[in-house]
């Protein structure tokens, strides 16, 4: 029963939550364009969350990733401004991305400084070049070309309702795309068994052949690429981009993996449980807002839930003791 | 003085102690011996009050008592010392010793760190323990000081309840011989004092030695009580397996090759210093010195662990750069069972076939790249089933093992990539004796099959038994290289510790 309450707590939870939502909104909650909606809406979040899981799997964090998303969108906006084509902008922002995670790569792996402090350093550094390249300010629509933001509006029809098609968003897409590119990194390629075998014991992979400084480092990459490709996410889909846009992200991707880890059973992060994680927030959100609640009370009933889940994972596991 | 009578415990319906019976003398060394799994831990459990007897009796001085709690086993006067060291590495010598207890103070609040250092200096002293500065941080002490302070720790006495029974579980597992003497005479002088020591070992030499008696468990009943005078070890052994295994060592029936796998010319590292030595093919050379004379150093030097910073090191015929790590030493077929199992080898919370494939999973793998999860199952279990190993399965996490088995994973994970050389570094430290003999027979064939093995070890009959030749080293050098024909561990001994050899 424990065991069960343990292993499927945090999908029954999913499950109530949704049930409480369809009871409450009957009209429109549980309608496909109001989940195609959540889709869109937490796809920023979700890229940053699949690629967090990648840095998390070797028991690291990456605290960077809402300010890197932040200067991603920045650097896009600005490229446009300076008339770059759409590809030459993207290819830019992301390499920002890139080098920004390889800079955390580098602090934590070569000069051996706790991820934590590392990416709380070039957390500050990324926003203070997002502030200090865009002047502080908003770099709006008129700038950004509309095939890039038109991207955001676009998606692959699905099917007619009376004339209006109801659409795939192609941000949704994007999102599904991170999630099977990661799952097949973590799950199927040596370079992620390697990654949960640095979470399992740092030292005994090294002692085993596995290279956990280069490994380290390329993860941070990648979770800085992802980190990017949030923020040019976020920037297609407001048409503009200013240097806090990436804010709310980190906490509420740590926060989605933590959700995730709660559902296997030796507590690790997995990249398919961090989506049911960002299944859980998307849907509070979206259910909170359209019940009207109120934004202040939705963060403490975010935050509540997600200290419930992991204390009741936890305290399970030491029940078993 | 301490008498238990067929105490019984089951973990979920799985009984792992039947009919524990053991009585204890005062002033005797009672050796409890019996393979892992055997009830020892439970029984010991059971006495330290750490776990509840689900039937039988305790009696002390002929008084029934329940011990419910640690802190009842501490009042009843019983002290324990376990193998796995609980220290806090940051804290001092003295601060550990007194871990749990009230420090000294001044004004009622401040510590009195000179009074606690002083207090902590007279009881190392108390047990003949005079090189240890107890204001020295307990991570700069070697494994062995560490072991011998908190082994003081638990002969403090405090507040009038005296200590009465030691329970000592396997306390010599990371000692070195001479750090073992000194144990021995600590025991000594408890015997002279009346008081009684349980001692659980499965070094069989150790409890010939020290013991006065012994008691043998098996499948979780006491199967044995006798005098160790009445007793030779090939009973003890027929006792703890329920069957005969020659004590011997398995002998070589081959002689090794011709071809240098290795060869090591003036190679320094951090706290090895010019060690020179030629490694045949099917040849098994032994390492061996007092704790931290660089024996393990010697090993991580070789598997790219340590930088090495002077000399040269050349594999089978090619030279190793000193720039590679250990994932080029495993790709050119160097294998390693590092010393510490828990820390250095295993992915404790990961399946068996995880931790057996770790090393392996590119050649494992389908294009080098994706993972081929039945690939990695058969060889997990092929080899797994090569070094005997007892699992429920590849998929059963590794912390649920015991540490032979635990070991023998580390193992499997070294031979999987059939190595040209091995790396052992204390491959059966802390391991049952069923599970040591299968490690050492294992050993004996990749050595009869041509794979050359460095095997660094502190236990010197087992270098005498599996050893060509044995490098005994001190203070990072090499001080002899000594052929195994005819030698005994006194002389080992001797010369580690700086006769002439």
């Amino acid at each position: 029963m424990i065991r069960a309450i343990r292993k499927y707590g945090t999908l029954i939870g999913i499950v109530a939550v949704i049930l409480f939502f369809w009871i409450n909104i009957p009209d429109t909650f549980m309608t496909a364009r109001n989940w195609l909606n959540i889709s869109q809406q937490v796809s920023m979040l979700a890229v940053t969350a699949f690629t967090m899981t990648i840095v998390m799997a070797m028991g690291d964090f990456d605290l960077s990733v809402g300010s890197m998303a932040s200067l991603a969108g920045i650097v896009a906006a600005l490229a446009f401004k300076a008339g770059l084509p759409v590809p030459a902008a993207i290819a830019l922002s992301l390499s920002v991305g890139l080098v920004g995670g390889f800079v955390n790569g580098a602090l934590v792996s070569f000069v051996g400084i706790l991820p934590f402090v590392a990416t709380l350093g070039t957390l500050t550094v990324f926003s203070g070049f997002a502030f200090l390249i865009s002047g502080g300010k908003t770099i709006f629509g008129t700038d950004i070309p509309a095939g890039f933001s038109g991207f955001a509006r676009a998606g692959i029809p699905l099917f007619q309702i009376g004339d209006q098609w109801v659409l795939l968003p192609y941000l949704s897409v994007l999102a599904l795309v991170a999630l099977l590119l990661v799952w097949v990194l973590l799950e199927h390629t040596v370079y992620g068994r390697r990654l949960y075998a640095i979470g399992g014991n740092a030292e005994a992979a090294r002692l085993a052949g596995v290279r956990v400084r280069f490994l380290r480092f390329s993860a941070f990459g990648l979770t800085g690429l992802g980190a990017a490709t949030a923020g040019l996410m976020y920037t297609s889909r407001v048409a503009s981009a200013n240097p806090t846009q990436g804010s709310g992200l980190m906490l509420s991707a740590i926060a989605a993996v933590f959700l995730g880890m709660t559902m296997s059973e030796e507590g690790e992060p997995r990249v398919l449980a961090t989506f049911f994680g960002i299944l859980i927030l998307g849907v509070l959100d979206n259910g909170l807002t359209q019940m009207s609640v109120d934004s202040y009370v939705r963060e403490i009933l975010v935050g509540s839930i997600i200290i419930l889940a992991v204390a009741s994972s936890s305290l399970s596991k030491l029940s078993q003791r | 003085m301490l008498e238990t009578s067929r105490l019984a415990k089951s973990y979920a319906g799985v009984p792992a102690l039947k009919n524990g019976s053991l009585a204890v003398v005062g002033g005797e060394v009672h050796a409890l011996m019996g393979e892992n799994g055997a009830g020892k831990s439970t029984l010991i459990r059971i006495l330290a009050g750490a776990t509840a007897p689900d039937d039988g009796t305790i009696l002390i001085e002929g008084v029934p008592v329940a011990i419910e709690s640690p802190l009842k086993s501490r009042r009843l006067g019983f002290r324990f010392i376990h193998q796995e060291l609980s220290i806090i590495p940051e804290l001092s010598v003295a601060e550990n010793l007194f871990l749990g207890r009230p420090y000294p103070r001044r004004f009622g609040f401040l510590a009195d760190w000179n009074e606690l250092n002083r207090r902590a200096l007279s009881a190392l002293n108390a047990l003949d323990i005079r090189h240890i500065d107890p204001s020295l941080k307990m991570a700069r002490l070697s494994i062995g000081d560490q072991m011998l302070v908190k082994i003081a720790a638990a002969f403090l006495d405090d507040g009038g309840e005296a200590a009465r029974l030691y329970v000592m579980d396997e306390p010599t597992a990371a000692l070195t011989s001479a750090e073992s003497e000194h144990l021995f005479k600590v025991i000594a002088g408890l015997k002279a004092r009346g008081r009684s020591v349980i001692y659980v070992s499965h070094r069989m030499d150790e409890v010939m030695n020290i013991a006065d008696r012994v008691s043998v468990l098996r499948d979780g009943e006491t199967v044995a009580t006798s005098a160790i005078s009445d007793i030779s070890k090939a009973d003890l052994i027929q006792l703890m397996t329920g069957r005969r295994i020659s004590d011997a060592y398995p002998a070589r029936t081959s002689a090794a090759g011709p071809n240098s796998v290795l060869r090591v010319a003036q190679a320094s590292s951090r706290s090895v210093r010019q060690v020179s030595f030629d490694l045949r093919a099917g040849e098994i050379l032994g390492v061996t010195g007092l704790s931290g004379a660089g024996q393990s150093e010697l090993l991580r030097l070789v598997i790219g662990a340590d930088k090495r910073i002077d000399g040269d090191l050349e594999f089978t015929g090619q030279a190793l750069k000193a720039s590679d790590t250990p994932a080029e030493r495993w790709a050119s077929r160097i294998a390693y069972v590092p010393r510490e199992r828990r820390r250095e080898g295993l992915l404790p919370r990961a399946p068996v076939v995880e931790n057996t494939v770790l090393a392996h999973l590119r050649s494992l793998s389908r294009f080098g790249l994706l993972c081929n999860r039945r690939a990695e199952l058969l060889a997990s279990m092929e080899i797994a089933s090569r070094v005997k190993l007892k699992s429920t399965g590849g998929r059963q996490p590794v912390f649920q093992l015991s540490g032979g088995n635990q070991q023998k994973v580390v193992l499997a994970r070294a031979i999987l990539g059939s190595p040209k050389l091995l790396l052992l570094d204390e491959p059966t430290r802390g391991v049952d004796v069923a599970a040591k003999f299968d490690i050492h027979t294992l050993i004996r064939q990749l050595a009869e099959s041509g794979v050359a093995i460095l095997l660094a070890s502190s236990d010197l009959s087992e270098l005498i038994g599996m050893a060509d030749r044995v490098m005994i080293m001190r203070e990072g050098r090499q001080v002899a290289v000594v052929p195994t024909d005819g030698l005994t561990p006194s002389t080992l001994l001797g010369i580690s510790f700086g006769e002439p050899a």
